[in-house]
């Protein structure tokens, strides 16, 4: 080892400088390079990153469109409600946690565990997406909430327009409600509709809001939002920081939709059905326009929009009535009395009757083996065509259908004036009924047909099953001389400012080319069952507006011969039969056909046609004041009593029911509900209907 | 400040107290790394101003670090009162005590996010490691000043400077301050091979690095540090998570472009992507808002900077001098190079402060003094 003078080893030591400079400079080329890379070659890309860090675009809800009733009353509006969502993204601690829920805890009046619990369900989901922690805070909430939030990082207030049933449980079922779309369902609606959805968007789920989903959405907008790591919004962000090239997006509206339907009319109808179970169709026969329409027992539409709670959903779910199944083209009855028409129209039409045709009734007729009765235990007596559907003779009809060569031509009658298959109208899960043919019968059962079951088909009993709106519709054809319209409930759609898009133009589903002869023995018939002292439904009718119709009761389970003889209103609530009452107004030019059922309501004359009578006198005043007002009305009425002093009146039976008991072997009737729905309840027209006015 | 320093009258030392040639030594005096100190400061304190008016923890927080740098110009005028081979005197002690002081803080040291790095100083907070890079280097100075070895150092020279550097950073590892331990052994690597190691010991010590590598990884780090350099390696592997800070500083650097988006309108600091935007990160701040071209002004200034410092080294006429100059000049370049490196993503997140910019009173104390010496150093060359 050699040792150096000082001088000597800072000469050496200054020969090494040069290594020391290079190094220096080569470090400082790295860092200049990366600048260059980092600042000049990806400059826009990472300029673009902080700004997608900081600008958060916020949706904006687009308001969905509005429902209007015929005259441009409000149905269903958007409403503002404010929700509490916590991101828990930004909820980094557990004692972060602690602290922001005890606060909200007192904040909103909620349960500390129930926040937690809450949070703690969405953990398997992105900790960026908001957690819902309570919808529709007052608005003294949302003020204590916000006025908090700088302590309270990824809790927000949302503001959402909320689906509102204005007059609340009306037309519930036709209307429908909204929900949040749910995972599953979300790939699906995604592949067909054009904007897609995220999850937390409401959709349709029922009703109007289910079928005409693609109408009334609109189309979310954008806002842009300067935030901060913590996620919270910068109040005092100017719009300068906002760059050119990221606009906000405005929401569009979805499309308003004007229905037929009449909101007096459907308040009216909602009023006379009361608490009863069942289902009113109400429709203007000279369009097919469905002017109410009402199932009963129904739901709240609001309660869904908002987030149904499990308790609720779960007691509509389990209620034995079915308050989400939509009873007017849902479920389907046996029509009883109110098919009597039918049959009068098939043999009239086939020829077998004519206005000259008369029955003896002696209370009831052989026929095969059996005895076929008739309602009256000691018959009607002569009985034409008119007088036995306004007394509704079950001998005539018996005899009817013994001339007719078959089932088939009943059926054949029944299906043009819509019985027996879809009606068409646009909205969800229509049932066709049932009009048995012998062909069916042999399909389904492999059995032939059986001449004594075309008599109970006469009187509407056996297998034929028609659905509320069906019968509506079969009346409504009937009353304006044979023209079946396919039934709609969509007037227009309109923009959100008012503009009219489409209008639905009525549809002809088949045009009957009843001689007028005929028509008017029906009608006239139809006439006296309201309005002459015979008729079964005379006690509802209405002096000076001419409404006619047809009551029907059917009964829903088998009963022993003696028990029938029984006051129906004794009996056990679920065996009672269901009421009917299908007809129109006024008797020239109908302008409303009108159809009613009320299970359980024991008689189609006292259950069902009041409330008919309601919705015909509320809709006739309404819309015809010049004829039917009430000051109108009176000075007719004491014209009418000036000229024609009255009679003394006769009182009609109040009920009288007879049975056919010797029809007990029939088979079980077909049930024909598509998958969707339920399974069928114990009640209702499970069993053969056998009874008769 | 600098005003009222320059009026003290430093640049006094007993062989050049001559009538007449006081105002001689003032014009000679080397300025230069003074008052690119002072510019480098103000561009630091104007920058921190900007980072810590964000609504968070940092806030108001430069006023602090104008108040360290008051203190610090007091003691840069006491260090040129001194002439630096006093320093060649004390250097065993300066060692031993910060050594001490080091322990100090793992027995009874304050902790921040987890780990021990202050102790508590009446009501002052210091680091104790922050000064230990330079006591390292006034203690190797010192250790090579009498080394007369020709041929570059064998294995025996090597091990008690080895020991001598290796006893700090593993002290300073255990607080854990993976950074400031880097730093130590850097500078400690740096002045060794400056100072010539055989080829053979330099080729044996790389291959030992090499094989003790990854048994450090997995036995030496803790595992937070080991996720910093899988990060690094792949930050895009958890951007919300580890690869957060790395992602988001570069975004801020990368978003400044040619110009910056202005002064005080750096969204990545402002709303807070930034993490640590006052300390570490404190450059991502000034890329942010200055663009590129204002990142070519500071680094022409730290290029100055480091200039100025070597060629006090390079011209200083004794050993200590020579030795001492460089080591400091070694923290600052890899305190420069660390930091800015890591804040662009090209190394691993370990907490290095840079020079001057950073927050931080132990730092840039030992800036300024680090400033003093030099500057002593400078102005002692021709009185020799």
């Amino acid at each position: 080892m050699a040792f150096l003078g000082q001088e000597e080893q800072i000469r050496e030591f200054q020969d090494r400088f040069r290594y020391l400079y290079a190094a220096l400079f080569i470090a400082l080329g790295i860092l200049i390079s990366r600048m260059v890379f980092l600042q000049v070659l990806q400059g826009d890309r990472m300029r673009e990153w902080s700004e997608k860090n900081r600008i958060k675009r916020v949706k904006v809800a687009s308001p969905r469109g509005m429902i209007f009733d015929r005259n441009k009353t409000l149905l269903i509006d958007n409403r503002p409600a404010f929700d509490l969502e916590i991101i828990p993204q930004y909820l980094r601690e557990s004692k972060q946690t602690q602290q922001v829920v005890a606060r909200l805890s007192k904040l909103i009046g909620m349960p500390e565990k129930e926040i937690l619990d809450t949070l703690e369900r969405a953990r398997n989901q992105p900790s960026f997406m908001p957690v819902k922690i309570k919808t529709d805070l007052t608005r003294d909430e949302v003020a204590k909430v916000e006025s908090w939030r700088i302590d309270m990082p990824g809790v927000e207030v949302r503001q959402e327009i909320k689906r509102t049933n204005v007059h609340g449980e009306v037309a519930s079922h036709l209307l429908g409600y909204i929900g949040e779309i749910n995972s599953a369902e979300l790939p699906i609606v995604n592949k067909t509709s054009v904007t897609k959805y995220e999850l937390g968007d409401g959709i349709g789920k029922f009703g109007l809001e289910q079928r005409l989903e693609r109408i009334l959405r609109g189309v979310d907008g954008e806002e842009l939002k300067e935030v901060d790591a913590l996620g919270r919004i910068k109040l005092d962000s100017s719009k300068g920081r906002v760059p050119g090239n990221m606009e906000s997006k405005p929401a569009v509206p979805g499309k308003n939709l004007v229905l037929t339907l009449d909101q007096d009319l459907q308040l009216a109808a909602n009023k006379a059905f009361g608490d009863h179970i069942g289902s009113v169709v109400a429709i203007d026969p000279r369009s097919g326009e469905i002017l109410a329409m009402l199932s009963r027992p129904s739901f709240d539409p609001t309660e869904f929009s908002r987030g149904i709670s499990p308790a609720l959903w779960n007691k509509l779910l389990t209620n034995p009535n079915h308050p989400l199944r939509d009873k007017t083209l849902q479920d389907h009855y046996s029509p009883g009395s109110t098919f009597k028409v039918l049959t009068a129209i098939a043999g009239l039409e086939e020829g077998v009757i004519d206005e000259k045709t008369t029955f003896t009734c002696t209370g009831n007729m052989r026929f095969g083996n059996r005895t076929y009765h008739c309602w009256s235990k000691h018959g009607h007596g002569n009985m034409n065509v008119v007088s036995a559907i306004t007394q509704s003779c079950d001998v005539f009809f018996y005899k009817v259908a013994q001339k007719l060569k078959s089932v088939d031509q009943i059926a054949k009658w029944s299906n043009l004036l819509g019985l027996g298959r879809k009606t068409g109208i646009d909205l969800a899960r229509e049932i066709p009924g049932l009009i048995p043919t012998e062909e069916w019968k042999r399909k389904r059962f492999n059995q032939p047909w059986n001449d004594g079951e075309t008599l109970s088909v006469a009187i509407g009993q056996s297998f034929v099953l028609t659905t509320t709106l069906q019968l509506a519709n079969a009346y409504a054809a009937i009353a304006n001389g044979g023209t079946l319209y396919k039934p709609f409930i969509v007037k227009q759609t309109e923009t959100y400012e008012g503009q009219v898009i489409q209008q639905t133009k009525p549809e002809l589903l088949s045009k009957i080319d009843f001689p007028a002869r005929d028509i008017a023995l029906v009608k006239q018939g139809l006439w006296g069952v309201v309005n002459t002292p015979h008729g079964t439904a005379f006690h509802s009718r209405l002096p000076g507006m001419d409404f006619a119709g047809k009551t029907g009761t059917a009964q829903i389970i088998r009963l022993s011969a003696d028990k029938l003889y029984g006051k129906c209103e004794t009996w056990k609530f679920a065996d009672r039969h269901n009421a009917l009452f299908a007809g129109f107004a006024p008797q020239e030019n109908p302008v409303i056909a009108v159809a009613v059922i009320v299970e359980h309501g024991c008689h189609g004359s006292s259950a069902a046609t009041p409330i008919a009578k309601a919705i015909i006198k509320t809709y006739l005043q309404k819309y015809f004041p010049d004829l039917y007002g009430e000051k109108v009305l009176a000075a007719r009425l004491k014209e009418l009593k000036a000229a024609t002093p009255p009679k003394p009146v006769k009182p009609v039976q109040e009920e009288a029911e007879d049975i056919v008991p010797e029809n007990n072997e029939r088979l079980p009737p077909a049930t024909e509900l598509p998958p969707a729905l339920p399974p069928r309840p114990a009640v209702g027209p499970a069993d053969l209907p056998e009874l008769e006015e | 400040m600098t005003h009222s320093w320059t009026e003290s009258p430093a640049p006094i030392d007993e062989s050049t107290m001559r009538m007449g040639m006081y105002e001689e030594e003032l014009r000679k005096f080397n300025w230069s790394l003074l008052i690119l100190e002072v510019i480098l400061f103000a561009v630091g304190l104007m920058n921190l101003y900007s980072a810590t008016g964000v609504q968070d923890k940092s806030m108001g927080l430069y006023k602090q670090q104008l108040i360290w740098f008051g203190i610090g110009m007091g003691i840069t005028g006491l260090v040129l009162l001194v002439h630096y081979s006093v320093l060649s005197r004390v250097a065993y002690v300066i060692y031993f005590a910060n050594l001490l002081l080091l322990v100090a803080v793992l027995v009874a040291g304050k902790a921040t996010l987890g780990a021990k790095r202050w102790i508590g100083f009446g009501g002052l907070r210091i680091q104790p490691s922050e000064f230990m890079k330079l006591s390292l280097v006034i203690c190797l100075a010192k250790y090579f000043e009498n080394d007369r070895t020709v041929g570059g150092m064998g294995f025996r020279d090597i091990i008690l400077p080895t020991l001598l550097a290796a006893l700090p950073a593993a002290l300073v590892m255990l607080q854990p301050d993976l950074g400031t331990a880097l730093i130590i052994l850097l500078t400690f690597g740096t002045m060794m091979l400056f100072l010539k190691i055989k080829p053979r010991i330099i080729l044996a010590i790389a291959i030992c690095g090499a094989i003790a590598l990854p048994v450090v990884y997995q036995f030496g780090l803790k595992p937070y540090q080991r996720q910093r350099i899988v990060s690094f390696i792949d930050p895009m592997a958890d951007p919300k998570g580890s690869g957060y800070n790395s992602i988001q500083s570069m975004i801020a650097v990368g978003s400044g472009q040619l110009v910056g988006k202005g002064y005080r309108k750096g969204t990545q600091s402002q709303l807070n992507f930034l993490p640590e935007h006052h300390t570490d990160f404190i450059f991502s701040v000034f890329s942010e808002e200055w663009g590129f071209v204002g990142c070519m002004v500071l680094v022409g200034l730290y290029l100055a900077f480091m200039l100025n410092g070597m060629s006090v080294a390079y011209q200083s006429h004794d050993k200590f001098g020579i030795l001492l100059a460089l080591g400091i000049m070694t923290i600052f370049f890899w305190h420069i190079f660390i930091n800015m490196g890591m804040v662009m993503g090209l190394l691993p997140i370990v907490g290095v402060p840079l020079p001057f910019m950073s927050y931080g009173g132990s730092s840039l104390m030992t800036s300024l003094v680090c400033v003093a010496i030099l500057t002593n150093i400078a102005n002692k060359k021709f009185m020799f």
